[in-house]
């Protein structure tokens, strides 16, 4: 297993401290402005889509276990259920993973309960498809074809299947809205689907869409800890242009990314 | 964890598999039956410090310097071991419960003969195939039942897979044709570019600029060069740009849930 080295202890502990004070600084009531990020405002927009076309959405959280990218997806999933249970739609959700399954289900109960709507709640809705890859994906495809999706949301790290779901659902007419931290399919999903959140938005998701005082303020201190980043790589430059590359401060700097 | 005292060594397989079996439902019940013992107001704590805990152990795991003969610190084999067995031991509860659900819709599928109910019959007849030709494969040595479960993986799992996998490549061309129509300045770039990329990948790209130097400044209007300058530059750097707000935004939500601050978006509220 990867050791941490000083300066990478040091570079850690410095992103953690600004995360968390922003975080702490935010609960204690600090107001915080974050920018406007469209596709996640279309949510309610493919929504309100499927409401008004009397058919269901589909929402895919990936394929890869319970890691960030599908925590994150899942906290997703809960903003989704919460506006489709208030309009009354259904969300399939199809699963790749046994445990994501099991945590999706918890989480889509609970988001019909607290929208008062125990009743909506359809187990079947909920459904673990397989742990291969490409079965997954023909049985999205099946999903996406025999249900007559109305709206698609892909959330989670994707990787070949990717566009076999994009492209399905762009064929079926459905609205599609997709968000990955996985770069090397983020291409595939500006091509095929209606919105698509890149990059660091994937992250700022949850705190944007439920506007609680710990995820704006943990939003926050990531944009300072990019910040902190910034500085280490244009100090780089001007240590590599203006010093040199064989100058001490350079040799320190690049300690940071080892 | 008591298949061990339970099963002597070199009992047959079916035995451990019923004696492990066993093992997981009298822990799981265990656990399950402990944690409803747990008053309801300290559940979600209780939670929150195991949480806490099993995150500690990967946290000072890498930060403690290792020791540089083994470049192992005295964590690194619980964290590598034990803990990546725990957390198999628990997908494997959750496994159980996903299957559950397969057959449970499938199920009701074929009894109620909904649309489509020929494929839930085929979902079952490959399930139980594959898993009888598994403990078949498991039970004995026979060739009869190796080449039972190579024809049913071959037939049945790799091949619809293989399928898939092919129907990408008819995808890419459909896509690519919409992301390069001229709508837009951005779009014309991006046409170029790609342009330029897929020629210089290929011998006729290297061909038509064959009549320039390969050495001195000329030399970087080749082709080839061209090619690689925009994979190695403009496209690395954006590349770079996107993967750093990733790992910025995976190391916040780590935190969050390390912490149990996340817990807010997933559920009515926080703890």
């Amino acid at each position: 297993m990867d050791h941490a080295n000083l300066p990478i202890a040091i570079l850690e502990g410095v992103l953690v401290f600004l995360i968390l004070f922003k975080i702490y600084s935010a609960r204690r009531g600090r107001d915080l402005y974050i920018r406007r990020i469209p596709g996640l405002n279309a949510i309610e927009e493919a929504v309100g889509r499927a409401t008004e076309m009397g058919r269901p959405m589909m929402f895919s959280p990936g394929i890869n276990a319970l890691n960030m990218p599908t925590l994150q997806a899942l906290s997703i999933l809960r903003h989704v259920t919460s506006v489709a249970a208030r309009y009354r739609t259904r969300v399939i959700v199809p699963t790749c993973d046994s445990v994501v399954y099991t945590v999706a289900e918890e989480i889509s109960k609970d988001a019909y309960n607290s929208e008062g709507r125990p009743e909506q709640f359809n187990a079947d809705d909920i459904r673990y498809l397989s742990d291969d890859q490409f079965a997954y994906a023909s049985g999205c495809v099946g999903i996406l074809t025999r249900e007559k999706i109305a709206s698609s949301f892909m959330f989670g790290a994707f990787f070949a299947e990717a566009l076999i779901l994009a492209e399905t659902g762009h064929n079926m007419g459905a609205m599609q809205v997709a968000g990955t931290p996985s770069i090397t399919q983020i291409p595939f999903f500006i091509t095929s689907c209606d919105y698509t959140i890149i990059g660091d938005e994937f992250y700022a998701a949850s705190a944007y869409l439920s506007r609680e005082p710990t995820l704006l303020g943990s939003l926050v201190g990531q944009d300072y800890a990019k910040g902190v980043l910034i500085v280490v790589i244009v100090a780089g430059i001007i240590a590599a242009s203006v010093l040199g590359v064989d100058h001490q401060l350079l040799s320190l700097l690049s300690t940071f990314g080892q | 964890m008591f298949t061990h005292w339970i099963v002597k060594p070199g009992a047959p397989q079916y035995i451990w598999a019923l004696a492990v079996l066993g093992d997981f439902l009298i822990m799981g019940g265990a656990l399950f039956f402990l944690l409803r013992m747990v008053p309801s107001r300290f559940r979600k704590t209780l939670v929150a410090a195991v949480t806490f805990l099993a995150g500690l152990i990967y946290s000072v795991e890498f930060f403690v310097p290792p020791d540089p003969a083994t470049g192992e610190n005295f964590l690194t084999s619980f964290a590598q071991k034990t803990v990546t067995d725990v957390v198999l031991v628990l997908s494997t509860f959750a496994l159980g419960l996903g299957i559950y659900s397969l057959l449970r819709f499938h199920g009701r599928n074929l009894a109620r003969r909904r649309a489509g109910w020929h494929n839930s019959l085929a979902l079952y007849f490959a399930f139980f195939a594959m898993l009888l030709s598994g403990f078949w494969t498991m039970m004995g040595k026979s060739p009869a039942a190796s080449n039972t479960y190579d024809m049913l993986f071959r037939g049945l799992v790799a091949a619809p897979g293989a399928t898939m996998f092919s129907i990408i490549a008819f995808y890419i061309v459909s896509a690519a044709y919409r992301a390069f129509r001229i709508r837009s300045g951005e779009a014309t770039l991006m046409l170029a570019a790609a342009f330029v990329v897929m020629l210089g990948s290929v011998p006729i790209g290297e061909y038509l600029t064959s009549g320039l130097p390969t050495t001195g400044f000329l030399s970087n209007f080749r082709m080839e060069n061209v090619n690689l300058w925009i994979l190695k530059e403009p496209n690395m750097a954006a590349w770079r740009g996107i993967s750093f707000g990733v790992e910025i935004g995976a190391l916040a939500m780590a935190l969050r849930t390390w912490l149990s601050l996340e817990r807010g978006s997933f559920f009515e509220r926080e703890l």
